[in-house]
């Protein structure tokens, strides 16, 4: 009964799911945001009509003005300084703008640019100091805090009564103020859009990698040749910019000189930086980061003002949410990496079929022998890891290397050879078109093609994102194997979606659906996921009837067939069911049945584990990565089998002298090639009886 | 009336006068305007924008406008923008949406609020403004006349120091720079002190925000290079206790004669009756409270459109001297009513 | 040669004493009633609270932190003595009760910094907000408090003279010569430069960090309850809204232009002296020079950009050797 329960738990309970959430990138974010809802809700249920729209359009207007100022800060801060004069510029461009609007009467479009200007100048001071002169940013923009405030007091005294007995006469003016263009505040879309074009500059675009370059980490930026200072420069000024653009709307609202404009507002926006997860220090930080915690701080203040909260209780309100947020946010970054190694791993319930007895009983079907022993090696050390061998028809060997090239040996004796294409990532399974165009998995990279002029061409690297994944599977993160099928398009194999390629002894011990089938169609370039939720999805071949493909799934042990046309398309049938071991590569043999590389073999012990999900979760989480068990790879074979699943023959390396670890083997006039991933050599051996002018690959176009 | 109601209540009368004063509410009328009156007050809303709190100043009209709606029925609430003038504007911003009655507001300057309390009147909202104007005129405004103020500090500092044969050397110590509270004073100081060829003035210097260690440090300096300095001239009392602690220190609280001003609460007239300060100009917060009551209950009043009536009230300015102090009341919070 | 390499080398100490002696010298031959006796007491008084302030935040700075409480923890727990003393209690059990208070303020900044390890900025920053919140929540009756004259018997540390010095000068020079000693002559003085210099370092040593980080800001709350003291002694009573100006970057000032880092692990007290001293002269000349409030402000500003400019021309930084993420 318990085992029922614990079956179906690990079946259909997503583990997986919390690991992959936790995984993501916004998850970051997820303590600010959990204090943005938090505080909604609690003024919500404190406050009537705080969710009015007049009471949300007024607290997103005074926060867009804040978000200006925060950006300008955030991106700063990114660079890893510090900018704490924006108080002051603030209300010296406040008063600017006021002057030209208010006693100059300039037209509203000149009032903004001359302001933006000269908000950029007065960072520009900053940034001159800091970037060129290579001060202390904190230092100096503070000393700069206090200079610009002292003119600005100087001035004030000056032009506040003149500015605040004419009144400009500019409809424009008043709508950047207080009107709203389709219900939206103004200022917000003002805001929105140069917050869209920081978003955009920051992930996108080559300044501001170069800006979290910097910030990141100072010495390297300027070793591989960085302008630093200039980068640190211009943050600045972007602050300066971005603080008088706050200042315009701040002005054209309250069209106020007041003597104590943007007192304190440093204080405001470096909490809502720090509160939105932007770190001191630099290369951290984004602009959600930056509106969530503008969001915050803005809608704390707003209300516990509107609740007519004394100040004394809205100072420790306000310090004990900061200092929560702030140690929430920090433990949030230290820990999360841990938490998503610790979860990541979720171990599925996989029951194999009982091994059958007497394996090795000499008339029993897998009985061991040493045929394998007499295997002729082919570029022994001079070859790293071939996943899959191939032959063209000048009978020229073609096999991958973990330097991610394709390694040509010559025929006949295979014992010269050459970089035949550079990839890039490590080549796995292959096969001719009959243009003898090489279509090659690769892992990490997707499925590419090397022309018969050596060529290396993209042909596809993504498929259509499934709705309910959390993952984004539409990368193809391990291509395995490929075959052509007679119509021109591509079935490849991806054996899972949730690790990368290093990483498939982790995805053996989850021992979960996590690999599927995809379809290339080159005629409408397009590539969909034909099946879904395959264990370890490996080799595949296609079936004799030219309407089906046989398919291996390793740690299922076992060998399907899938129709992809004809009378019973979609179906998937099984051939195999109960494999000694885990089964890698299928090739076709000049006598019509198929050839299978078997990689490791199962043990009785991974078995038990792989019926103990509990187990093996714990194991992942308390034992450290290359002391869990992991499935067998060090001695495999190759068998024959038909289609109606029987096992016609065996091939063994017994005593592990010539080739005991194979992932693939391929027929070619008379000889069969074996190729292993953790192999230093191509295996031949001469098949007796077989025909000799067979050739296993090269037989349909693509297209 | 019916009759029987009559018969009852002539009985009444009788019964009243043999027992005396036990039933005589049977005897009385009702006044016509009470009900309506309450009636009106009931469930209103009336908030208080101050630019801060904690200070004898708006802690004591706070207390008087609260104990009025107490009485009265009507909501009272206290937006403290704690010395922080963009908190402030986001106040009356939502007050704008919240609508309620009445808005007392204290300005920080003539400016930063006028918009908004502009649109507050606009959207149908009494705004009564205290003690510092804007360069709008709303529904009310009550206090000081800030220039008078000056002006009546410096002819004391000049009956003092204008018996001395030398021309008498005066130190002001100012608020906030851009203060207009400040600013009005000065031009107080500058209107007697300009006409009066006796009078020098050695130093006109701020305090930064109120600061007392600042006019501690500030007259200790004055007084090095100026020994025979005569007289100061605060504009607050809560700075000047530092400039009499300088004077102490350098022994010259007797020469020297300290003018101040404030709000006319316990510590002025203990300043007074101490020493530290010679002459005190008060703007009387009881009085300053009683005007705000009398316009907060006239704008509840008003049907009319709102700003339509706008009433200014400066509150008549009270002079301490140590010969009349203990005539004053020097009110504290407890015996505010 | 490495002698005399060593000789010339200016460093920010360097500059900010030639600095001060060029402006004191100006101010002395130009100005008359500067370089009298009086005056000059007169300026030094002027600063020491400011002083005293400053050398609770090099204790901070020196070990990499910062303090940005300090203007809090100096107002409300002064205020707190001074409220128990009118009210009646004893002097010695107020006082006992703002140490109590002052002390609880340093441990909650120091657990935040070194346990919770929320930057000291930030920390800081928040939990004077928190201070000053509570000092405004009905703790006291106004937000200004009179001197109260229970503790007239403790006022002589901010008034009067002994032999011609003014106490408060004496005060800052006796908390000058204790944090001298703390920061030379003890273990733990040292192991403050240590972990300021490098704390990784310090604690592979074996240096137990972070009870020294919390000690740290135990200290300069310690020493701000005392400058509180001092300057509403002084001053006669204590303005507990001194949190919302901007005292705390004057402070931080005195401390950094005197040549304290704020990276940490370098400096001393005579740093603090020669910075205090720097912007008293520069205060009282104009004072004297009747320069209004934002004219002295914005001289000042400019003479303390030239001083980092200057310092930041002849050393500059060198980006290999640069902390990552000092700011």
């Amino acid at each position: 009964m318990m085992k029922t329960i614990s079956r179906l738990r690990y079946k259909y309970w997503p583990d997986q799911i919390f690991g992959e959430i936790l995984q993501k990138s916004w998850m970051e974010t997820a303590v600010p945001l959990a204090v943005l809802i938090f505080t909604i809700v609690f003024f919500s249920t404190q406050i009537e009509n705080f969710i009015s729209p007049a009471n949300l359009s007024d607290n997103f207007r005074q926060a867009s003005e804040l978000g200006f100022v925060v950006l300008g800060i955030s991106l700063v801060l990114i660079v890893g300084g510090i900018d704490l004069s924006v108080a002051s510029i603030f209300a010296l461009c406040n008063l600017l703008v006021l002057y030209c609007m208010h006693v100059w009467q300039l037209p509203l479009p000149a009032s903004i640019a001359i302001t933006l200007v000269f908000g950029g100048l007065l960072g520009a001071v900053n940034g001159i100091l800091i970037g060129y002169f290579r001060m202390r940013a904190f230092l100096t923009t503070m000393v700069t805090l206090i200079v610009f405030k002292s003119i600005h007091d100087l001035i004030n005294v000056k032009v506040a009564v003149p500015i605040s007995s004419n009144f400009p006469d500019s409809p424009m003016w008043d709508t950047m103020g207080y009107g709203s263009i389709l219900s939206v505040p103004t200022a917000v879309w003002a805001f929105g859009i140069v917050a869209l074009f920081c978003h955009i500059l920051l992930t996108r675009l080559r300044p501001g990698w170069w800006l979290l370059a910097v910030g990141g980490n100072r010495r390297s930026a300027y070793n591989i040749g960085l302008p630093v200072n200039r980068i640190v420069a211009l943050s600045y000024v972007a602050s300066g910019a971005l603080t008088s653009a706050s200042a315009i709307f701040y002005a054209a609202r309250l069209a106020s000189p007041g003597a104590d404009t943007g007192v304190g507002l440093e204080i405001t926006v470096l909490t809502a930086a720090i509160l939105g997860g932007i770190r001191l220090g630099g290369g951290k930080g984004s602009v959600m980061k930056a509106i969530l915690g503008t969001l915050i701080i803005l809608l704390l203040t707003n209300g516990l003002l509107r609740m007519a909260t004394s100040a004394g209780t809205a100072r420790i309100i306000l310090a004990t949410i900061l200092l929560l947020a702030a140690a929430l946010d920090i433990r949030w970054f230290k820990n999360r990496h841990k938490a998503v190694q610790e979860m990541y791993v979720s171990p599925a319930y996989l029951k194999l079929p009982e091994m059958p007895d007497d394996v090795a009983a000499p008339n029993a079907a897998f009985a061991p022998n040493d045929r394998l022993k007499n295997v002729e090696t082919i570029g022994l050390g001079m070859i790293e890891a071939p996943e899959d061998v191939i032959l063209d028809a000048d009978d020229n060997l073609y096999s991958g290397n973990r330097h991610g090239e394709i390694i040509r040996f010559f025929a006949p004796d295979y014992k010269r050879h050459e970089v035949y294409a550079r990839i890039g990532g490590q080549p796995l399974g292959m096969a001719f078109d009959a243009g003898y165009n090489l279509y090659v998995c690769v892992g990490g990279m997707g499925l590419y093609r090397v022309t018969a002029d050596r060529e290396v061409e993209l042909i596809t690297d993504e498929t259509n994102r499934s709705l309910l994944s959390v993952i984004d599977d539409s990368r193809l993160k391990l291509a395995d194997d490929l075959d052509i099928l007679p119509d021109g398009r591509i079935l490849f194999s991806e054996a899972t979606v949730r690790y990368e390629m290093h990483e498939w002894q982790t995805d053996a011990l989850e021992g979960r659906g996590n690999g599927r089938i995809i379809l290339y169609d080159p005629k409408h370039k397009k590539t969909t996921t034909v099946l879904r939720h395959l264990t370890f999805p490996n080799g595949i071949v296609l079936g004799s009837d030219g309407q089906s493909i046989l398919f291996a799934e390793s740690w299922k042990c076992s060998i399907k067939r899938y129709w992809f046309d004809g009378p019973k398309k979609g179906d998937v049938e099984m051939v195999i069911d109960n494999l000694l071991g885990y089964p890698d590569n299928i090739n076709v043999a000049s006598d019509g049945n198929f050839w299978l590389a078997i990689m490791g073999m199962r043990s009785q012990v991974f078995d038990l584990a792989m019926r103990k999900p509990g187990f093996r979760r714990r194991m992942a989480k308390q034992l450290p990565g290359d002391e869990w068990l992991a499935p067998n790879i060090n001695t495999g074979c190759i068998v024959k089998f038909n289609e109606a699943g029987e096992i016609l023959d065996v091939l063994w390396d017994m005593h592990g002298e010539n080739h005991p670890m194979i992932t693939s083997m391929r027929e070619h006039k008379g000889y069969l090639y074996i190729g292993g991933i953790y192999n230093n050599r191509i295996g031949r051996i001469k098949l007796d009886g077989a025909d000799e002018t067979f050739v296993s690959s090269g037989k349909y176009h693509v297209g | 009336m019916k009759l029987s109601n009559k018969l009852t209540f002539a009985a009444a009368a009788v019964m009243s006068m043999t027992i005396g004063g036990t039933a005589i509410a049977q005897q009385s009328i009702n006044d016509p305007a009470r009900d309506d009156y309450y009636a009106t007050m009931k469930d209103r809303k009336v908030v208080f924008v101050p630019v801060f709190m904690g200070l004898d100043l708006t802690e004591g009209w706070s207390k008087i406008m609260a104990n009025q709606a107490e009485a009265l029925g009507y909501h009272y609430e206290v937006r403290n923008s704690n010395f922080n003038t963009a908190a402030g504007a986001q106040t009356i911003t939502s007050l704008i949406s919240e609508k309620p009655d009445v808005i007392v507001v204290q300005n920080p300057d003539v400016q930063s609020y006028a918009r908004l309390l502009k649109r507050a009147e606009d959207a149908g909202i009494h705004v009564i403004q205290l003690n510092m104007k804007t360069n709008i005129l709303t529904t009310g405004f009550v206090g000081a006349d800030v220039v008078a103020i000056g002006e009546a500090q410096a002819r004391a500092a000049v009956e003092h120091c204008a018996s001395a044969e030398k021309p008498g050397k005066v130190l002001i110590l100012a608020g906030p720079p851009t203060s207009p509270f400040s600013a009005y004073m000065l031009r107080g100081y500058e209107n007697i002190l300009n006409d009066n060829a006796s009078m020098e003035v050695v130093g006109i210097q701020s305090t930064g925000s109120y600061e007392s260690s600042k006019a501690k440090s500030i007259t200790q300096v004055v007084v090095q290079q100026h020994p025979d300095l005569c007289a100061t001239l605060g504009v607050w009392d809560a700075p000047d206790i530092g400039t009499a602690a300088a004077l102490d220190e350098a022994g010259l609280s007797d020469q020297v004669f300290v003018s101040t001003s404030g709000g006319g609460g316990e510590l002025s007239c203990r300043g007074i009756r101490e020493g530290m300060w010679d002459h005190y100009v008060s703007y009387d917060v009881p009085g300053q409270g009683r005007d705000l009551n009398a316009l907060i209950s006239s704008a509840l009043q008003d049907t009319n459109e709102v700003g339509s009536t706008k009433t200014v009230l400066y509150t008549p300015l009270v002079e301490f001297t140590a010969d009349n102090v203990d005539q004053q009341d020097c009110w504290t919070l407890d015996s505010l009513r | 040669m490495k002698k005399s390499v060593n000789s010339l080398k200016l460093d920010q100490q360097t500059i900010v004493t030639g600095l001060f002696l060029v402006i004191f010298l100006m101010f002395a031959i130009f100005l008359p009633g500067f370089f009298t006796a009086g005056n000059l007491l007169v300026l030094i008084r002027s600063v020491s609270v400011l002083g005293i302030l400053g050398l609770g935040m090099a204790i901070v700075v020196i070990g990499r932190g910062i303090d940005l409480s300090m203007i809090a923890t100096l107002s409300v727990p002064a205020a707190l003595v001074m409220t128990l003393a009118a009210a009646g209690y004893h002097p010695v059990v107020a006082i006992l009760a703002g140490l109590a208070f002052s002390i609880a303020t340093g441990i909650v900044n120091g657990v935040l910094v070194a346990y919770a390890e929320i930057p000291a900025l930030f920390t800081t920053l928040a939990v004077g907000i928190g201070i000053a919140g509570i000092g405004q929540s009905g703790m006291f009756e106004y937000d200004i408090i009179a001197w109260p004259v229970e503790l007239d018997s403790i006022a002589w540390i901010g008034r009067g003279k002994i032999f011609g010095l003014p106490y408060s000068i004496l005060a800052f020079a006796a908390a000058a010569l204790i944090v001298h000693v703390f920061l030379k002559k003890t273990r733990l003085g040292f192991f403050i430069y240590a972990i300021g210099d490098n704390l990784s370092a310090a604690r592979i040593t074996g240096v137990r960090a972070r009870p020294i980080i919390i000690l740290q800001y135990v200290m300069s709350a310690g020493i701000a309850l005392f400058a509180g003291l001092v300057l509403s002694a002084s001053s006669n009573s204590m303005d507990t809204r001194i949190f919302n100006l901007t005292w705390i970057y004057d402070v931080i000032l005195v401390v950094v232009l005197g040549g304290i880092g704020l990276s940490g692990g370098r400096g001393g007290v005579m740093n603090v002296i020669i910075g205090t001293i720097l912007i008293g002269t520069i205060v009282n000349g104009m004072t004297i020079l009747n320069v209004s409030f934002q004219g002295q402000n914005l001289v000042r500003g400019l003479i303390l950009l030239s001083a980092l400019l200057l310092d930041s021309i002849v050393n500059p930084r060198n980006e290999e050797t640069a902390k990552q993420g000092d700011i």
